[in-house]
């Protein structure tokens, strides 16, 4: 009973914690945006020249003219009731510019995602126990000239070599139904994860080796354990833990970094559209997309949090010894 | 000097650089082959995504090269430049301060409605209602009232006599949506949910934000000369301009209109479709932001412009297409001044040749050395970087210290309508193009107090000369005013001309028929695009 007590309480623990850093967040987001240079009334008269008292009036009508903290109290209200305020520059709802944009977005870094994990971490695999092979050498090459390589040289190359010169690949656009989709999606993927991919790469490579150099490893395969085994339970068990955490950030980071592979490839996401809504001061676009991310990275340490000890018994057993 | 000046008045014709150097000769192309059959769809390629497709608000070319397809005006702007009638079957002028527009019966709004004087005093009085806040509203400046007058029937009072009123009845202000839609959609007119219900050639069909917007044939259209030929029109939102282009080579987008110049070799002699050049009424500008810094003395001004190698921008930074330009509007909007104002214009027009040298003295004199300036550059596309390179090296062969102030596209767009944005830039890159045939179209925005006088110059002659010119429908007594107004903003340049650019247009292999002209921001271009034999 104690055991599920603690347990629960936990658990409490760690959504406060989660709700926390939700609303420090949306306080500095909300904050930083309006200490930004710049008028947003003056950009919604869009070069008409409007008169003092026109100014004002916009000022009122989008609530400019109040305290900062009354703002703030007043978005956030809303945005706890699901509702994110009106574009300034879409003339729509935030949450409908959002959710437009979303499934390519998600699209886009569930393919790179999955991408990063099996390429990444085979590869990674491959390197650990061909060390010092010409495989190995050939990989942390490419893993050097992978981890190195931006985005959109990456995109450049793959756009004109499988899209214009062999046509193998639509270079633009997000595509209409599930494998249209998905045949569209593979070029931005791979522009999008090949640094990811080479460093989730480097992070398996080292980890299969420290664990491959500990003693227990040497004793099971002194004992005559087969390779495989010994590999699967012993050393890809324990390196799991940093591979995982690793690859879980770099994933939930991917959300913004999209902006250069959805521009490149004509894709409608929300990257570009971060990056779009930021230079035309839309706030409430801005305010909508970083809260999302946030709260994407916050519900991905979770996750990586309750995975750990499924994944390595001896965090579990630390854990319940506390 | 005549011949280059001319240019865009002819067409067919070759053109080569100034001087006849060896550079790849252009031309102006009028009409591409016509279709020879009618086509299911064809997709386009656009820029950037509008924000919004209500007629108010559309002011630039994303938002105008789609509505004019969709949305009409009482007049409509040709691609030869002239004004024709369109939705006003007839207009008058009976005294000086009223307009009468005879409006054409039984044309049909998309959801089958029938066009009345009710939606058009409807649709005009918007650009009047501060709390819509059209972007408009100047052309609206000297409008006392907008009243049905007869069952077909709107009458126009002006203020005060307006010449460039009428005229605009062919741009965007002209335009006229159904009453009715624009009470049903309220503020969600315009946008991907609401759309717009007008009486043009195409209607519109949905819009996939960030992503696509598409025009489906309209076939109640009430004008079969300009019945579209294409069943549907996708317009694509493509931002980045080597992405566009290698969406044009491999076939995935049929067209667009404002090709990347430095695309121009490559993509004229594309096996996947042609390149062809039209009339226009741009001209590339730096544009002084702060009359109160280094260039407020007109002296510095005129050094700049002479110290900067036009022919060179020309060539490295506009595809060897265009010429030097001598004033801030292309000569084809001078189509209505009597022809002896014009060569009297073309005769004492002040002239800057490329001369470093003396460039150099009379900054000296001004005594503005060491002084810094800040130039705006947007890495939008190569040409806007090499001739903000060209011009920073202007400033500093005549003694100017200059620094490039690179902002991203959307933000260095906000310098052309937030004041706090232009500070402390000293000079920025326009490419200015007038929407009506008419020089005072650029002038008017010269005007002091005119919120396109980005840097709050004033000259008291010129805005009386601009106001005389507005206020004067008589061709020669208005072209000479005209004139007069020009005189003086090339003698002081609050802009520094830089070069005339044509209209370009890439048509892929499956579609022909568009007719090359800037009036594409207003003429129904799309629907005489058809099949390729």
């Amino acid at each position: 009973m104690k055991h599920t007590a603690t347990r629960a309480l936990d658990g409490l623990r760690r959504l406060a914690g989660m709700a926390t850093t939700l609303l420090v967040t949306s306080f500095l987001v909300f904050s930083s945006l309006y200490l930004a240079p710049g008028d947003p009334a003056s950009f919604l008269v869009r070069g008409r020249s409007a008169s003092p008292r026109e100014l004002a009036e916009i000022r009122h009508q989008y609530g400019f003219d109040q305290p900062f903290l009354v703002r703030y109290g007043h978005w956030l209200d809303q945005v706890l009731h699901g509702d994110f305020g009106r574009s300034y520059v879409f003339h729509q709802d935030v949450s409908s510019v959002i959710w437009s944009r979303l499934p390519a977005t998600l699209l886009l870094v569930g393919v790179s995602a999955l991408l990063i994990a099996v390429v990444g971490i085979a590869a990674g695999m491959v390197g650990a126990l061909r060390r010092g092979t010409r495989t190995d050498s050939a990989l942390v090459l490419l893993v050097t000239v992978g981890a190195a390589a931006p985005a959109f040289v990456v995109a450049v190359l793959l756009r004109s070599q499988f899209g214009v010169r062999l046509g193998w690949f639509p270079t633009i656009g997000n595509g209409t139904g599930v494998l249209d989709r998905l045949h569209h999606v593979v070029l931005p993927a791979v522009a999008l994860s090949v640094t990811f991919m080479a460093l989730v790469t480097r992070v398996t490579r080292s980890a299969m080796l420290e664990e491959l150099g500990r003693e227990h490893v040497e004793v099971s395969v002194s004992r005559g354990t087969p390779r495989w085994t010994v590999i699967r339970c012993h050393v890809l068990r324990n390196a799991l833990g940093p591979i995982v955490t690793v690859s879980a950030l770099l994933i939930s980071g991917m959300l913004v970094s999209t902006s250069i592979v959805e521009t490149a490839f004509g894709m409608s996401g929300v990257g570009s559209l971060l990056v779009q809504s930021v230079n035309q001061m839309d706030f409430q676009v801005v305010q909508a997309i970083v809260l999302l991310v946030v709260a994407a990275f916050v519900v991905v340490n979770a996750l990586v949090d309750v995975a750990h000890p499924l994944i390595d018994p001896r965090v579990a057993a630390a854990g319940s010894a506390r | 000097m005549a011949a280059v000046l001319t240019t865009g008045a002819c067409s067919g014709t070759a053109h080569s650089d100034i001087g006849g150097s060896t550079n790849a000769a252009y031309q102006l192309t009028d009409r591409t082959p016509a279709p020879t059959a009618p086509l299911d769809s064809f997709s386009w390629s656009i820029f950037a995504e509008p924000t919004s497709i209500d007629y108010a608000y559309a002011f630039d070319y994303p938002p105008n090269q789609i509505l004019s397809n969709v949305c009409e005006s009482l007049l409509r702007w040709n691609p030869d430049l002239t004004t024709s009638p369109n939705l006003a079957s007839s207009y008058r002028n009976p005294t000086p301060t009223t307009w009468v527009y005879k409006i054409r019966p039984h044309v049909r709004f998309h959801d089958g409605t029938v066009l009345t004087a009710h939606d058009v005093v409807t649709s005009l009085r918007r650009h009047l209602d501060p709390a819509v806040g059209s972007a408009w509203a100047t052309s609206f400046r000297n409008v006392k009232s907008i009243d049905q007058s007869g069952e077909l029937e709107v009458t126009v009072r002006l203020k005060k006599p307006d010449s460039t009123f009428n005229q605009e009845m062919a741009a965007s202000p002209g335009t006229v949506e159904s009453a009715a839609t624009l009470a049903e959609e309220g503020k969600d007119y315009g946008s991907p949910k609401g759309g717009v219900n007008c009486t043009g050639p195409f209607s519109f069909g949905s819009w996939n934000p960030g992503q696509s917007l598409v025009l489906k044939k309209f076939d109640g259209y009430w004008n079969p000369k300009l019945s579209a030929k294409a069943g549907q029109v996708t317009f694509v939102f493509l931002s980045d301009a080597t992405t566009r282009v290698s969406a044009f080579q491999s076939g995935e987008v049929d067209g667009g209109w404002m090709v990347p110049t430095d695309s121009y070799a490559q993509l004229g002699s594309s096996r996947a479709g042609k390149l062809y050049f039209g009339r226009n009424t741009t001209v590339a500008d730096e544009v002084v932001g702060d009359l109160k810094g280094p260039l407020g003395d007109t002296r510095v001004r005129r050094a700049l412009l002479m110290a900067i190698d036009r022919e060179g921008i020309v060539k490295a930074g506009a595809g060897g297409v265009g010429e030097v330009a001598d004033s801030l509007v292309t000569d084809n909007v001078w189509n209505g001044a009597p022809a002896a104002t014009r060569k009297a214009l073309l005769e004492d027009l002040p002239r800057y040749p490329y001369d470093p040298a003396k460039a150099k003295k009379l900054a000296k004199q001004a005594g503005v050395r060491g002084q810094r300036i800040v130039i705006a550059s947007s890495p939008l596309d190569s040409q806007s970087t090499i001739t903000t390179q060209a011009v920073a090296q202007a400033a500093r062969d005549i003694g100017l210290d200059p620094k490039i102030d690179t902002l991203p596209p959307e933000k260095y767009s906000t310098l052309f309508t937030d004041p706090a944005a232009r500070k402390g830039i000293d000079l920025f890159l326009t490419f200015w193009y007038t929407s009506i045939t008419d020089p005072l179209d650029m002038y008017t925005s010269l005007e002091a107090g005119a919120s396109t006088n980005y840097g709050g110059w004033s000259n008291r002659d010129f805005d009386k000369a601009v106001e005389q010119a507005i206020g004067t429908y008589e061709p020669a007594a208005h072209a000479e005013a005209n004139a007069k107004a020009q005189r003086i903003a090339l003698r002081e340049l609050p802009w520094l001309p830089l070069h005339t650019q044509p209209v370009s247009v890439f048509l892929g292999n499956r579609i022909t028929g568009v007719r090359p002209s800037i009036a594409y921001l207003y003429y129904p271009w799309a629907a005489e695009i058809g099949a390729r034999g």
